[in-house]
């Protein structure tokens, strides 16, 4: 299944590698990734796209959710079909 | 104030009275600042040591605990011992020394990436970059540490920001944690379930003690009488020769619970995480149970298993809504049959030493005994033989399963009460992992107890070589042991060898009274085995069963 993660995240030292690196580690590949910098609030707004065999999306996103640095998360179906999960697992 | 002072008294704000570490050269700051302080430093003599150490202080006391190590070598040496405490859910702040920051990511002397190596086995963790921002942060960690879901929090802080001074007058906040309220229509649903339920099981497991829940669970279970099974760190959340415990469940359970559990038609999970050790085959696993998950943690909730009613939040809440008049008595009289049949036997033939029996009557001399575990087939003969009346009594490292955990945290059990009378258990594999650590024992004269049970192998993996490997045995075979009774003694540590059945009692007398450390090498027959076992890949249903000793 794809999902899109909506994400805002305190722009503060290790936090965007804490939240990627959750993502992998928990069996989902990122397909893409969009980061904008909001400078005046001090947050990042990341758009991630992911993917995964089996595991759940929902879970995920509250592991994410619970990260000292996160502030808020959302959790979308993607809007179109992305990359071919043979593709995705590969990286 | 420079940095690595402010650092010592935002510590001593937090009520820290004893941290666990080891010097060396950009940790240096710290250690001045604590000359100073109140606060006692325990040397460990190995980074590992201090690790486990606070970790088990953290488990016996309930508050968290603190080591501290240099950059490079000294931090990475704490890895291990804060894998353990994040799989256990265990409250430590680490705190590393780093190279001053304007050398930071040039590999400089003694450099690592200790912020990036432990990232996945953290809860949080943070580099210092400005002296005046250590109050904020310590609080924080500290903060983070024990708050919902406890585990391990690391500090890096770099040399020049330890030395640097400051002017800002710090401020000490304290936060404490908000105890969380469970969803009203969840709660309904899990009290719905309950009462429909014809075979009913209580799951326990170690977040009902990170939560103080157990009062609340003991007056929960024994009220409504639903039939209790453990985890490995839910042993004790009542006490073990309770009439409705059925004892462990999961690889090295006893039957009785992993039969109940197989039947029941609810499985109330109280912070237990589906963990594969306790499952087996998850597919298979309870298969005709709805689920109700109590947790602190928003992300174990369906994590691995549907749950059909999910009350996350402080256990105390969602224990005391649930309902306790309840007409399952076919039920618990089936539980209590299972229980019967299945009651451990202690009538092992030989004349060697019977360790299940020898445990089971250590906990019965002493009933306040504090046992700490390495890993392997003893540390499941503990979970399986030895009595306890509450879980603070049974230290033992369950999720990561690191042998060399016993006697550092024995250590640590020691320093959260110097009154208690502490155990280690542990395996000639095991004690080798930090040896070193019979040293502290000695240098701040701990009266450690430690049951050594020697069976010239790593018995646990041997024991799976047989089953598994068709007995194609492999770097197992420990005949080359040291003399472990000289090598005690090497350490100052008094020292007996135990070969005889007939040797256990009074073993047993000389190891309970004894006021400083000692060790009891007890050595038995290399080809004993844990039983019973579900084989790796198994349900739950399939319990082999062998003959013991
Ligand atoms: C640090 C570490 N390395 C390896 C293992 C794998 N392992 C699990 S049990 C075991 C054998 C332990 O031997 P011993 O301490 O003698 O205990 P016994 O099983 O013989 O009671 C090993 C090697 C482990 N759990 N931890």
């Amino acid at each position: 299944m794809n999902h899109t993660l909506k994400l805002t995240i305190q722009r503060v030292e290790g936090a965007l590698i804490r939240a990627l690196g959750l993502i992998e580690r928990r069996g989902f590949a990122v397909t893409s990734i969009n980061a904008e910098a909001d400078a005046a609030a001090q947050q990042m707004e990341l758009t991630i796209e992911v993917r995964s065999a089996g595991r759940s999306a929902d879970v995920l996103a509250r592991q994410i959710e619970k990260l000292f640095d996160v502030r808020a998360v959302t959790l979308m179906p993607a809007e179109e079909p992305a990359v071919a999960l043979e593709e995705s697992m590969a990286c | 104030m420079k940095g690595a002072q402010l650092l010592v008294r935002a510590l001593e704000q937090e009520g820290v009275d004893v941290v666990f570490g080891y010097p060396g050269g950009a940790i240096m700051p710290v250690y001045d600042a604590l000359l100073d302080s109140p606060i006692r430093h325990i040397l460990a003599r190995h980074e590992q040591g201090a690790a486990l150490s606070a970790d088990g202080y953290a488990r016996a006391s309930g508050r968290t605990g603190v080591c501290i190590a240099t950059s490079g070598p000294g931090a990475t040496n704490l890895v291990t011992g804060i894998a353990n405490a994040y799989m256990d859910s265990i409250p430590v702040v680490a705190i590393t020394g780093q190279v001053p920051t304007p050398v930071l990511g040039t590999d400089a002397f003694q450099e690592v990436d200790i912020f990036g190596i432990t990232m996945p086995i953290v809860k949080h963790s943070f580099m210092i970059r400005r002296a005046e921002d250590i109050p904020r942060i310590i609080s924080e960690a500290f903060y983070i540490a024990a708050e919902g879901r406890p585990g391990p929090v690391l500090v890096d802080l770099p040399k020049d920001v330890a030395n640097a001074e400051t002017t800002v007058p710090p401020i000490f906040e304290m936060k404490s944690p908000v105890r969380r309220r469970p969803d009203p229509d969840q709660v309904e649903e899990a009290c719905r379930l309950i009462r429909q339920a014809e075979r009913p099981v209580l799951y326990v497991g170690g977040g009902v003690i990170m939560a103080r829940a157990v009062d609340a669970f003991r007056k929960y279970a024994f009220a409504s009488r639903i039939p209790v099974v453990a985890t490995l760190k839910g042993i004790g959340a009542v006490p073990t020769r309770h009439a409705d415990y059925l004892g462990m469940l999961g690889m090295h359970g006893n039957l009785a619970a992993n039969k109940a559990v197989q039947a029941s038609d609810l499985l109330i999970c109280v912070g237990a995480r589906f963990d594969d050790r306790a499952t087996g085959r998850l597919d298979g696993f309870a298969p005709t149970a709805k689920v109700i998950h109590m947790d602190a943690d928003p992300s174990e909730i369906g994590k691995l298993r549907h749950a059909d009613a999910g009350l996350l939040g402080d256990l105390r809440y969602a224990l005391e809504s649930m309902p306790t008049d309840l007409s399952i008595e076919p039920w618990q009289a089936w539980c209590a049959e299972r229980r019967e049949e299945h009651q451990w036997r202690y009538d092992a033939p030989g004349e060697g030493v019977y360790v299940p029996d020898m445990l089971r009557r250590l906990t019965e001399a002493d009933k306040n005994l504090t046992i700490t575990c390495d890993v392997g087939q003893h540390q499941m003969w503990v979970a399986q033989h030895c009595h306890f009346q509450h879980p603070q009594q049974h230290l033992t490292s369950a999720g990561l399963g690191t042998m060399g955990f016993g006697i550092p945290a024995g250590i640590g059990a020691l320093m959260a009460d110097p009154t208690a009378r502490v155990l280690t258990v542990t395996g000639d594999g095991s004690i080798m992992m930090n040896l070193q650590e019979l040293q502290t024992i000695r240098r701040y004269d701990l009266p450690l107890k430690i049951l050594l049970v020697d069976n010239a192998s790593l018995g646990m993996v041997r024991q799976w070589q047989e089953l598994f490997h068709e007995e194609r045995y492999h770097e197992v075979h420990l005949s080359d042991n040291p003399d472990f009774v000289v090598v005690a003694r090497s350490f100052g540590i008094e020292a007996f060898r135990v070969t005889r059945r007939d040797q256990v009692d009074g073993a047993i007398r000389r190891l309970l009274a004894t006021e400083g450390a000692i060790l009891a090498h007890v050595c038995i027959d290399p080809k004993t085995n844990v039983w019973p076992l579900v084989p790796p890949g198994q349900t739950n249903d399939v319990m082999l069963e062998g003959i013991s000793a």
